[in-house]
């Protein structure tokens, strides 16, 4: 019981030195890549939107996924989860880079290029049908007024979180604490809506005649499994920088690494879930999205998704013994933050010919935002302690044990 | 062990030892004491405590379960045997069309293999939790114990079993007196309480099982004797569906049918049946002299032939098709003054009909015999008819006809 509550105090619970250096590599290599992409992928702007949407739709699942764990832990009064929480607060509090991002998606719609959203074009709508009675919803100023919404609250919930914990490091106390969870409540109700409405507007819609009730919540499970990578691998990075080598111990990474395994079942479930009803209704205004992802160069892609998005990391992340392990446990964080990129080209490219056009621009798209997100959260994570060190629970969360 | 009579405190006790318990008042007396125990080498021993202690684990050596090893075998069990009997059922032992779909597709049988995974591996669990953990203990000598009850509540034991073969009377209470104990106590063997279960537990246990077969007796009852009343309905919308049944009225429609035709100048798919030649036996209006190009001429076809002519024929034709099949027979036996003999297929006039009439007489009937296009596969058809074209010529074989070999079997 009292085995490990004092050694905290024997960390080293800052990193300002090593992550000022890692951030400047970090921004410095993500301006790099998103230079290159735009260089490269400059004769053919439909193409560059539509990678640099896949890469943007990666990072904005990450961040929705740390947010997400933020919010869930203050709900369910959590307490193992407390001396990994603020490294989650920090990447939560990147929402706002996330949404100066968005610009790259929202910009061009604003300025009426309909390259990957057919509803933006009002000639095309005027002339479709379907279009037409859906442009109720799916108009460019609704769609504005939904876009700051979302990412109004969202950079509001991250704020809110990453403040007010870093305000109890000092103050202590459980009030702080208790406010959370209060608020945590309805603010999950409306990130669901947000992250579902999302989803719905910047993917779902990229085929507007398409829909699928379980499209929010699929994304949602890319969202929670690139959170729970996400923060290992910070974790892992912080303690080989010698930080929160005693406080953060296996006890943790095992339930981390629980939390990968339900969500690849998760995944699989929602997955399978959307694809049945469709395969089973059999109704042709909803096959064709799966029809397209069956042809040609596609069906490997689908067939690849189904074995390494699921059955190699359910069977892999198992055995408790992969989860104890740092180095298992890296390996299936990586390797689910590399299908989870296919899985989010999988969303949002086929278009009917079979063809799948995964190049260099796409790798360049996705290195930079993601380099941008790993250089701004090093630069948050200056300054502030790397564990709530004002949390009540903090003492169970050090002695934290898996039976 | 004969230690009791070095032990001057359990020389009149009848009973004999169990074991040795020690009582202590934290958990990390107990974790103390768990890990001398444990050095020392004893394997029969355990401890007690109101929550899970962390670390005790390692504190008693105890090695991990196989437990999820089990779950692991039965949850992976389940899956297959969902799937295996689901593409058994409907694509080998019973194959049924369902509105036009697969016998057997994957993405239908997920929800199931899916359930019977998960089924599997959380019964299997239960069972094998239970079963590892040797429960039900209906008794222990423990529970006689007043000193024990506070396990519940407060109290952290450890107990040595005398059973051990490291026990030893004097060495392990002093063992035990080393780790600070609040108390240890010597455990008797519960040989005051019978044995046997008490009579109303018996009683009680008849009663719930004869009171089992209730249900079962009802069932056999039921299954023997008849009743005035009407079936009882489980699930009344699949006993009378909405729907309308073959030649029955419906006022829906102006002709008052519920079957429907065919909307005029509409084919079904693979319906058109455009070839005079196959389907109809007719070469410009007049019957085909030859076969037509969709019939294989083949041992394999006539082999389909001559099983068909045995499936359909030969009730009234007979196997040699004489026309002395056994509905003839029974006919002239009942003395049916009205039965017209069926032909005899080796007739002069039948053999030199052509193919095309030959197929049309099958498909559409002649004299009393019906049609049996609507039974009898068009290719079916023409294999029949070539088959009963080798029939004929057997039926006028000459001895040269009968290859060289088997000529002296005749004569």
């Amino acid at each position: 019981m009292s085995h490990g509550s004092d050694n905290h105090h024997e960390d080293k619970i800052t990193i300002d030195g090593e992550a000022s250096s890692t951030s400047q590599r970090a921004l410095v290599l993500g301006v790099l890549a998103l230079v290159g992409a735009v260089a490269l992928g400059f004769g053919d702007l439909a193409k560059l939107q539509r990678a640099y949407l896949t890469a943007f739709m990666y990072v904005l699942s990450v961040a929705l996924g740390a947010l997400w764990f933020v919010a869930i832990q203050h709900l369910t009064n959590a307490k193992w989860s407390v001396v990994v929480r603020r490294v989650a607060e920090i990447l939560a509090n990147n929402m706002v880079l996330v949404g100066v991002l968005s610009l790259g998606v929202v910009g061009p719609m604003l300025a009426g290029s309909s390259d990957l959203y057919p509803w933006v074009d009002h000639a095309r709508v005027e002339g479709d049908h379907i279009l037409h009675h859906k442009a109720a919803y799916l108009n460019m100023s609704f769609f504005t007024v939904r876009w700051l919404i979302y990412f109004g609250f969202w950079i509001w919930l991250g704020r809110r979180f990453f403040t007010m914990s870093v305000r109890q490091d000092k103050d202590g106390g459980d009030e702080i604490s208790s406010a959370l969870q209060r608020m945590s409540a309805p603010a999950m109700i409306a990130f669901a809506l947000t992250l579902t409405f999302c989803a719905i507007d910047l993917v779902m819609s990229l085929d507007p005649t398409w829909f699928s009730t379980m499209f929010g919540v699929y994304y949602f499970a890319g969202c929670v499994l690139a959170g729970y990578s996400s923060l290992a691998l910070a974790l892992m990075w912080v303690q080989n920088n010698g930080r929160l080598t005693a406080t953060v111990n296996q006890e943790h990474y095992h339930d981390i690494g629980k939390m990968m395994f339900a969500f690849t079942i998760f995944w699989a479930y929602i997955g399978f879930s959307q694809f049945m009803l469709i395969w089973y209704a059999d109704i042709p205004e909803e096959t064709h999205w799966y029809h397209w992802r069956f042809e040609g160069g596609w069906k490997a892609v689908s067939a690849l998704l189904l074995g390494a998005h699921f059955v190699a990391p359910f069977f892999g992340l198992m055995s408790r013994h992969v989860k104890r392990n740092k180095r298992g446990l890296a390996f299936w964080a990586v390797w689910i933050l590399a299908i989870h990129y296919l899985d989010l080209f999988w969303l949002i490219y086929p278009n009917g010919d079979g063809a799948v056009p995964l190049g260099l621009v796409d790798i360049l798209c996705v290195v930079g935002l993601m380099s941008l997100f790993v250089g701004v959260s090093a630069r948050r994570a200056r300054g502030v302690n790397l564990i709530p060190t004002g949390d009540p629970r903090l003492a169970d969360s050090l002695a934290f044990e898996n039976i | 062990m004969s230690e009791s009579a070095e032990t001057p405190a359990v020389v009149k006790e009848p009973e004999q030892l169990h074991g040795l318990l020690a009582e202590y008042t934290t958990p990390e007396e107990l974790l103390q004491a768990a890990r001398r125990v444990k050095d020392a080498g004893y394997s029969r021993w355990d401890t007690f405590s109101p929550f899970p202690v962390h670390g005790i684990d390692p504190a008693m050596g105890i090695k991990r379960t196989v437990l999820p090893w089990i779950v692991l075998v039965a949850g992976l069990t389940g899956g297959s045997l969902a799937l295996f009997f689901q593409w058994w059922t409907s694509s080998v032992d019973y194959r049924w069309i369902v509105s036009g779909k697969p016998f057997w597709s994957i993405p239908a049988n997920i929800p199931i293999t899916f359930e019977l995974t998960v089924l599997f591996a959380a019964l299997s669990c239960f069972v094998s939790m239970l079963v590892l953990n040797k429960l039900p203990l209906p008794s222990h000598p423990l529970d006689r114990y007043k000193r024990f009850a506070r396990v519940t509540n407060d109290r952290f034991f450890v107990l040595i079993q005398a059973s051990d073969p490291r026990f030893d009377r004097r060495e392990t209470a002093k063992l035990l007196d080393a780790t600070n104990p609040r108390a240890v106590e010597a455990v008797m063997e519960d040989t005051a309480s019978s044995a046997t279960l008490p009579r109303g537990v018996i009683y009680g246990l008849v009663m719930l099982a004869s009171a089992a077969t209730v249900p079962f007796a009802l069932a056999m009852l039921a299954r023997v004797s008849t009743s005035e009343r009407p079936r009882v309905h489980i699930v009344p919308d699949m006993d009378w569906q909405e729907k309308f049944k073959a030649q029955r009225e419906n006022h829906f429609f102006e002709d008052k049918r519920a079957m429907r035709l065919d909307v005029a100048g509409t084919v079904a798919q693979g319906e058109l049946r455009d070839d005079d030649h196959f389907y109809r036996g007719k070469v410009g209006g007049a019957f085909a002299k030859t076969f037509p190009a969709q019939v294989d001429i083949s041992m394999q076809t006539m082999e389909r032939g001559r099983e068909r002519f045995g499936v359909y024929c030969t009730p009234c034709h007979g196997v040699d098709g004489g026309g002395q099949g056994m509905v003839h027979q029974r006919a002239r036996a009942l003395l049916q003054g009205t039965w017209v003999p069926p032909t005899d297929l080796h007739q002069e006039n039948l053999a030199y009909k052509s193919v095309g009439e030959l197929f049309d007489s099958m498909s559409r009937g002649i004299r009393n015999m019906p049609p049996y296009a609507r039974q009898i596969d068009t290719a079916d058809r023409w294999a029949i008819v070539l088959y009963l074209r080798a029939l004929q010529r057997s039926g006028a074989a000459k001895l040269e006809d009968v290859p060289e070999s088997e000529r002296g079997g005749l004569k």
